[in-house]
């Protein structure tokens, strides 16, 4: 009887988790996002004011529910040396958000670079994608099919 | 009818006195944190003997550099950084007195894990006391700053070696942070603490 209950609330009231990647070069936005999304999507979080967010040499965690699933997102850092950590999570990863400075017209050939090389990660094949042309907001922006 | 009356009136003004004279500070200060949550955060330093935990600790509150000697035992200071009050404990980091931090472990808000970069041939020990220290319960909610020190030195390994070499990659539930430092040039530690006192700020 036990069981059965235990089951029963279980599969009501539990949440499937998912692990979520949140990547890109450095200054894309990625723990900006991060924060947006944690302040949206949680009660009470009050977030962090985010002029104070710095460059990330490490990994930002946060959790969010959405309807019965929880989320539960990566944010690591993007600088080119730190790029070497990102496949440590690739197994574990559920899903990939990559995020890209649309302003950033120099660095997009790195950024592609820097994509390429995660894309074609074995580890990575058929896992969904979600790729976000960042900072819309500012006037000298590239169209998202440029990207 | 009047005259007790008064003298209840003046014992209540002296009782009222007595108070603010004895406990206005306190009174004061607790109301303060109540209202803006400035709780003394705790903080430990850990991490191998001779990684400069001790100068870190004396670099953040007195500025300066120290002569130090092997800690046996602890270093506890109070430091102020961006009106945000630390109690900082700097535990001996000798192998035999190691099995002694846990007794520290409570209520700890972050813990700054001190390495010597250019140690390569100790990154092993000091990844097993890393990963050994962040398995206690009583740390599961604390932010991780480890502090890739003494970068000066030339056969120094990069935040990203010293990263990979202590499996940084595997701690997948908690925020961590990286930063080179020099305590002796006093370089990253700004950065560090920065990032720490925003951190400690907008906790969940």
């Amino acid at each position: 009887m036990y069981t059965l209950f235990s089951g029963l609330y279980k599969y009501v009231f539990q949440k499937d988790e998912y692990c979520i990647l949140i990547l890109g070069l450095d200054n894309a936005g990625k723990t900006t996002f991060l924060e947006q999304t944690k302040t949206k999507f949680s009660k009470n979080y009050k977030g962090m004011s985010l002029s104070k967010i710095t460059t990330t040499v490490g990994l930002n965690i946060g959790t969010i529910d959405v309807g019965k699933a929880r989320l539960m997102f990566w944010d690591l850092g993007g600088q080119d040396e730190l790029q070497s950590l990102w496949d440590k999570y690739y197994a574990e990863s559920h899903g990939v958000i990559y995020v890209i400075d649309s302003t950033d017209e120099e660095r997009l050939s790195e950024s592609k670079k820097a994509f390429e090389k995660m894309i074609s990660s074995e580890v990575l094949e058929g896992v969904p994608l979600l790729v976000l042309a960042n900072k819309q907001d500012v006037l000298v922006r590239l169209v998202s099919s440029l990207c | 009818m009047g005259q007790p009356h008064k003298a209840k009136f003046r014992n209540l003004f002296t009782l009222i006195l007595v108070l603010r004279v004895s406990s206005a500070g306190g009174f004061f200060s607790s109301l303060f944190s109540g209202l803006f949550g400035t709780r003394e955060m705790r903080i430990l330093i850990l991490g191998l003997d001779g990684a400069g935990k001790t100068t870190i600790l004396y670099r953040l509150q007195v500025g300066e550099v120290v002569t130090t000697i092997p800690t046996i035992g602890f270093n506890v200071e109070t430091v102020t950084y961006k009106n945000l009050k630390f109690q900082v404990w700097d535990l001996g980091g000798q192998t035999s007195i190691r099995p002694y931090w846990r007794c520290y472990y409570s209520n700890t808000d972050a813990v700054i894990y001190v390495v010597d970069s250019s140690d390569r041939d100790r990154m092993g020990i000091s990844k097993s006391e890393l990963v050994a220290m962040l398995e206690e319960e009583e740390l599961k909610k604390a932010i991780l700053v480890v502090f890739a020190n003494k970068q000066d030195m030339e056969q120094a390994m990069t935040p990203t070696e010293v990263a990979n070499a202590l499996g940084l990659p595997a701690l997948k539930d908690r925020k961590w942070q990286i930063f080179k430092t020099s305590a002796t040039k006093g370089t990253g530690l700004d950065e560090a603490m920065e990032w720490l006192v925003d951190s400690l700020k907008s906790r969940q």
